[in-house]
């Protein structure tokens, strides 16, 4: 291949690359419009939310009109000489990715955090973040894990300390950046150990590679078996400091604690969301080549991953009892909720596995693993809506008596009654009580386990405890309604006025979530869509 | 055209409901309670209503090239309708489709109803639940009557009920618990409202299409007579009226409900005209059970008399088309007795509701409602309700059914007639005289004279609200008195009154000159109708002397009648005034009062002009079920019954020929009756010749008799009212010490293992639970030491988490 012709391979691959990659351009058109405005002193003239609504919203309609075209994006197509795959995993989350990106600016131009002056410098950060994790979503390379995960994270921490002059946020950001650098330092150690071992850095091609390797003679007696599934471990200690799986959470009460509430929802969801999906890729592309070779790692990975979630559901959730801070109080419950959303995962790699070793059909297997990812899809769709509604509704009572103690919000529900029914919707959806949506995302995470129970006893009890940390969390969580609902508000509190609009936002995030239990069309809808999506990176 | 005659007759009857919805919200949500707005809605949907009503009737007129008053009166030798028949007999017996020239059956079309369907409400299998129409010519002048004696009664009330319109109404008749009158606010609206869904339960009475749905509207006048009634819910009488209404008509509506069972049971629908349930078109009730001719098709079967249903005759004109192997295949049979028992069903349901005998005692205490209820819907309208299902059904009854039509009408007619002589409330003389008239309805339509019956429906109508409104403008003008006793001579202070009264006093005594002036009898509308019914009952007797009371009590009841109605009138306006005070405080009522009383009483006196022959009689007549004119004779099944028979009957019934020829002596006879009442009741109230006290006392044993009503509130409430208490009685009793005693024991028992289980389940459960509860919370509590807030330590756990998971690797990995 003559050097003109690699040039112009190159280009056709580039071009042709380009055309898939439409939304994470606009949002860096839209970065750069605001950095620019900035410098020009545009930002005067115009609201930087303006513009950043304005290209949120555009990225979010090239993604719309993708998604509407789902069924025609067939097999995966690998862009930019395979460092990135654009499928229907991909749409997908793009576009929930930037629908939250839509809702979580309206949530920052309603409660008014960033403030005029800090606006470009605030939207660069966030769109920064949201175009790191669509780079995770469709990351088909270890560089682009490695490089997608540190441009979701190092945005953030900078969002975290965004409230300059707060001690409390300084600290937590500097906490984050540090935990976070550790954190990126061993999956680095993890993405050189893998790279190195298989000399190549493109999942697929590692996948295949490895299964040469577990299928060759010393199988998995060999040492580079071993040392290949500890770098994978340490890899996935990088995505499970991401999703703060216990024991790497440390850093996420001190950041939320520390964050404003806003940047708190956006990282509670969207950063979980990405690594999700980065993980669920991961454990598909390496897991799923040869599931008879392979099932005592997937076996064994398996149940870690189980594990795992089932101690993070608890932690999180126990954890939770003593906190008297809202922000902190939701920070355990998103601990708690990874743990839940990893149990798919784990129940995923158990139900492959029980297809090698004929508990299911290879069809059945395939089906039910389809459930399961589809199950989390639903679940973080879900997660979207409640998480969100939480942390927006602590943003603008916030707004109104600049506390976050639950203790403060005694007897709201005289001042601003149908904030505090959302608040109840949204917190009963985390709970996954019926008929909320949150309870179809448990409903299907727990199907799923059950299922994967079948494979191996474990899962069963992986399912009873998470049966048991439901019944946990529903205290706190009620904790915070009791005083909401039951304690009468102190003489002298402030008063919590909240205008129409920010009861709309709150509305529309609390109406979904009954939408989608109540709904069961769009239950339906979602559901099956999720599956469908799922069903793509399970094609052998 | 003729489909908008059913839109016209639909909007007609859509548009009170619709003004009742705006008055009962409105009138409830206005500020002041003296507002007239929704009256003026009731009164211009109802006017509205009688509009349309006309409009539907001109249309029809056109379409049909006004056959109805083209055709021949029966004043000829041989009875036009009677040639009518005998031609489309012989037509249908060859072929009709084809024999038959086309516009003979353009002729005749104004004979034929318009059917259909207007909203399918369900459908179950076989069974259609539907608003259906079934326009004839009966429907339309039933729509005309209703709607302008209603529109007039609404314009009447405007100004009857205007004491109303206030804040705060004080109600000297109903006391509190403290004896004090009652204080509340005014109803006006609420009145309108109630009127405005009367309308249009009523028409949609008349529109009906499926005795279902006459079943639905049955109940729906039922629940507005009984709001009416109940108008004063504060005072105890209202109340208890309007619950003996409702409860007297709910026994009537059982046999109802029997007779709709039967019905459904063997016709397997409920439609009157011809029902489409899908592609297919089935024949209705009326075309089932009789055939062409009019006759019920009757066969001996296995010793018993089976009726047979034409299954798959839709009508007359495809009678010679179709009665091949449908005929066979799908031929439907009824047994004779279960047709008369749905026949003396619906029957019970129009005795409850035309307060015929037995079920007659809850019209006189009707009257607790206020005038303009009483004159239009226990008068004019509702109770003749019964009279008209009687009507529209009377293809249904066979001739037994019939029979006993004519003897409740001829016992009503006689005991009602005889209570109102010794009757001294206006309002209750006005009643009584009401039963009596519907008995005189009911009689006619049993003795097979079905036009005059309805006929006389229609008439009763005018004359009788004319009469309700005089006596409300009576009561008004004496300040809510109505014994009569106090009253007289009145004449001189509301002249307008006065005079339209007499019209219908004249109207409904049948008074009339015996002679004729340009060819015309000078006769008011009652003279008219009652001849034709006394006609009939007196052709009835000529063809069954053994039922000679039929035409005997009519008659004597004619002159009865004329007697209480003159004494009623004489007693009012003439005479000296028996109370000063009253007399001195009379007025006439203002003009939007009056105008209603004039506008009715030239249609009470001028709505049967030309009687026999003229347009309303022949209206009534072209809905005349087939069959009717001819008569028939009777036959005694038990002695000779003949198999394949159309005629199956204990009587026989008159021919219309028949009854012509007897007409002029009948009217001598019933005009001389009601002279003599006339002369009598002059006599006795005016000239005073002997004073009706002393007549009184020398009769006091019949006096007391007639006031005590027969006694038949007596009789039932020591037959059903008191029984029924005690039972109840005995009932609670049982209820209280045994049921209860048993619940008590159970409620007792499970409250005792309730306590002991609730030791269990603080003692042990709780304790467990909160054990639990204590526990998990410790455990979070001490997590929390284990975030320490150490950025050194968090990099340590790291580094920790890290090596743990390296260690399970090594010790999980499989080798």
């Amino acid at each position: 291949m003559s050097f003109s012709e690699l040039i112009q391979s190159l280009l056709d691959d580039t071009t042709r690359s380009l055309a898939h990659f439409g939304p994470e351009l606009w949002l860096c058109g839209t970065i750069l419009a605001l950095l620019l405005m900035r410098l020009f002193g545009w930002d005067r003239l115009v609201p930087p939310y303006i513009v950043a609504t304005a290209g949120t919203l555009v990225g979010f309609g090239i993604t719309y009109f993708d998604f509407l075209n789902l069924e025609a994006a067939g097999e995966a197509e690998h862009l930019f000489t395979g460092l990135l795959v654009y499928d229907r995993f991909t749409i997908f989350f793009r576009l929930f990715l930037t629908l939250f990106l839509v809702f979580v600016i309206a949530l920052t131009v309603l409660t008014g955090i960033p403030d005029r002056e800090d606006g470009p410098d605030f939207y660069t950060l966030l769109l920064g973040s949201v175009v790191g994790m669509m780079l995770m979503v469709s990351a088909n390379h270890l560089l682009i894990l490695f490089l997608g995960v540190e441009m979701a994270s190092v945005p953030s921490y900078a969002m975290v300390g965004f409230l300059k002059g707060r001690r409390l946020s300084s600290e937590a950001a500097l906490k984050f950046v540090v935990y976070g650098a550790g954190a990126a330092g061993v999956m680095l150690y993890g993405v050189s150990l893998l790279s190195g071992l298989l000399g190549t850095a493109n999942l697929p091609e590692m996948a295949a590679r490895l299964n040469l390797v577990v299928t060759g003679e010393a199988g998995m007696a060999d040492a580079t078996v071993r040392t290949i599934v500890l770098s994978l471990m340490l890899v996935f200690v990088g995505l499970a400091f991401k999703l703060s799986l216990v024991p790497f959470h440390f850093w996420c009460p001190d950041a939320f604690h520390g964050a404003s509430a806003e940047v708190a929802g956006f990282l509670s969801v969207a950063s979980k969301a990405a690594a999700f999906a980065l993980l669920v890729r991961l454990a598909i592309a390496f897991l799923g080549q040869d599931p008879v070779a392979w099932a005592g790692v997937n076996l064994s990975l398996g149940i870690a991953v189980g594990v795992v979630a089932a101690v993070t559901a608890t932690f999180g959730n126990l954890a939770a009892y003593a906190q008297s801070n809202m922000k902190r109080l939701l920070a355990y419950s998103t601990i708690a909720h990874a743990g839940y959303m990893l149990m798919a995962v784990a129940a995923m790699m158990i139900i492959r596995h029980g297809g090698a070793m004929a508990v299911f059909s290879e069809a059945e297997a395939r089906s039910e693993a389809q459930r399961a990812i589809g199950g989390l899809l639903f679940y973080l769709w879900v997660y979207l809506f409640m998480n969100l509604g939480a942390f927006a509704i602590v943003a603008m009572i916030r707004n109104r008596i600049f506390s976050e103690e639950i203790d403060d919000y005694a007897g709201l529900v005289n001042q601003c009654p149908w904030l505090c029914v959302c608040m109840l919707l949204c917190l009963f959806s985390l709970v996954g009580m019926p008929p909320l949506g949150g309870f179809f995302g448990k409903w299907y995470i727990f199907a799923s386990l059950f299922q994967a129970g079948k494979v191996h006893w474990s899962m069963w009890a992986v399912l009873g405890i998470a049966g048991l940390n439901t019944v946990f969390s529903l205290f706190y969580y009620v904790r915070v309604l009791k005083a909401m609902f039951i304690a009468p508000r102190p003489e002298g509190a402030r008063r919590a006025d909240i205008p129409w609009i920010e009861g709309a936002y709150a509305g529309i995030l609390s109406l979904s979530v009954l939408a989608l239990g109540c709904a069961p069309l769009l239950v339906n809808s979602v559901s099956r869509k999720a599956r469908e999506v799922a069903g793509v990176l399970l094609i052998p | 055209m003729l489909d908008w005659i059913w839109i016209l007759l639909t909007a007609a009857w859509l548009l009170p409901l619709l003004g009742f919805a705006v008055e009962v919200f409105g009138g409830y949500w206005q500020q002041s309670r003296r507002d007239r707005t929704p009256a003026l809605i009731a009164v211009a949907c109802i006017g509205a209503g009688f509009v349309l009503s006309v409009a539907a009737f001109i249309i029809w007129g056109s379409e049909t090239h006004w056959g109805v008053f083209a055709a021949e009166p029966e004043h000829g030798d041989v009875p036009a309708q009677q040639a009518v028949e005998d031609t489309t007999r012989e037509a249908a017996a060859e072929d009709a489709s084809e024999l038959q020239p086309a516009d003979a059956g353009q002729q005749h079309s104004y004979r034929k109803a318009i059917s259909g369907t207007i909203y399918t409400l369900a459908r179950f299998g076989d069974l259609k639940l539907s608003i259906d129409y079934y326009v004839d010519s009966l429907t339309l002048v039933m729509f005309m009557m209703v709607t302008l004696i209603a529109t007039c009664i609404h314009i009447f009330a405007l100004g009857y009920m205007s004491d109303e319109l206030t804040d705060e109404y004080v109600d000297h008749q109903a006391h509190t618990a403290g004896g004090d009158h009652v204080h509340r606010p005014g109803r006006y609206y609420l009145f309108f409202s109630y009127m405005s869904l009367f309308c249009f339960s009523m028409l949609g009475l008349v529109l009906a299409g499926n005795i279902f749905q006459v079943f639905i509207f049955w109940e729906l006048v039922g629940i507005c007579s009984y709001l009416l009634i109940g108008f004063y819910v504060e005072r105890h009488s209202a109340s208890t009226a309007a619950n003996k209404a409702f409860i007297m008509n709910r026994v009537g509506d059982f046999g109802f409900l029997i007779g709709l069972m039967v019905i459904w049971t063997y016709f397997g629908t409920f439609s009157l005209g011809p029902e489409t349930i899908g592609d297919e078109t089935r024949p209705g009730i009326f075309a089932m059970v009789r055939n062409a001719e009019g006759g019920l098709d009757i066969r001996n079967e296995s010793g018993s008399p089976v009726v047979h249903l034409n299954g798959s005759v839709a009508e007359a004109d495809d009678a010679g088309a179709a009665d091949g192997e449908a005929a066979v295949t799908a031929e439907r049979t009824i047994p004779y007795w279960l047709l008369v028992v749905a026949g003396l069903g619906v029957f019970a349901g129009c005795i409850g509701k035309s307060a015929q005998f037995p079920l007659q005692t809850w019209l006189p205490d009707a009257m607790e409602g206020p005038t303009p209820v009483s004159a239009l819907v226990h008068s004019a309208t509702m109770v003749a309700a019964g009279v008209y299902l009687a009507g529209r059904f009377y293809p249904v009854f066979t001739p037994d059914v019939l029979l006993v039509m004519s003897y409740v009408g001829c016992i009503t007619l006689f005991l009602a007639a005889t209570i109102a002589v010794v009757a001294t409330d206006i309002k209750r003389v006005l009643a009584y005289s009401t039963i009596s008239q519907l008995g005189y309805m009911m009689l006619g339509i049993g003795v097979a004279g079905w036009a005059a019956g309805l006929f006389h429906l229609i008439t009763h109508a005018f004359f009788k609200s004319l009469m309700f409104l005089c006596s409300g403008s009576v009561i008004i003008g004496c300040h809510h008195e109505q014994e009569m006793p106090r009253m007289g001579g009145l004449r001189r202070k509301m002249p307008i009154t006065a005079y339209t009264m007499l019209v219908g006093v004249i109207a409904i005594s049948g008074l009339a000159i015996p002679f004729t002036i340009l060819g015309m009898k000078l006769a008011f509308s009652g003279y008219h109708s009652k001849d034709a019914i006394v006609a009939t009952a007196l052709a009835f007797n000529y063809k069954n002397p053994v039922h000679f009371l039929l035409f005997l009590v009519p008659l004597v009841t004619a002159g009865i009648t004329a007697f209480y109605m003159f004494r009623l009138w004489f007693y009012t306006f003439c005479g000296e005034p028996r109370d000063r005070h009253i007399y001195d405080h009379a007025h006439e009522s203002p003009r939007v009062m009056t105008l209603p009383l004039i506008v009715l009483a030239v249609f009470a006196a001028g709505v049967a002009v030309g009687g026999e022959g003229g347009p309303l009689y022949r209206m009534l007549l072209a809905s005349e079920p087939a069959g009717v004119d001819v008569g028939s004779e009777a036959i005694d099944p038990t002695v000779a019954f003949i198999p394949e028979d159309v005629g199956y009957a204990l009587v026989g019934q008159p021919a219309r020929a028949e009854i012509h020829s007897v007409h002029a002596q009948a009217g001598a006879f019933a005009l001389i009756a009601a002279a003599a009442g006339a002369v009598l009741a002059f006599l006795l109230y005016v000239v005073r010749v002997v004073d009706p006290g002393e007549i009184k006392r020398q009769v006091g044993g019949l006096y007391r008799f007639l006031i005590e009503k027969w006694h038949f509130d007596t009789l039932y409430d020591v037959a059903f009212v008191r029984p029924v208490h005690r039972v109840a009685a005995a009932l609670a009793w049982f209820d209280r010490v045994v049921i209860d005693g048993i619940l008590h024991w159970f409620a007792n028992t499970s409250v005792r293992i309730a306590s002991w289980d609730r030791k269990v389940d603080e003692g042990l459960v709780d304790g467990l639970v909160n054990l639990v509860g204590n526990v998990t919370f410790r455990v979070g509590r001490s997590l929390r030491a284990v975030q320490t807030g150490q950025l050194r330590q968090y990099i340590m756990f790291i580094a920790l988490g890290v090596l743990s998971l390296f260690v399970l690797q090594f010790i999980f990995f499989p080798r």
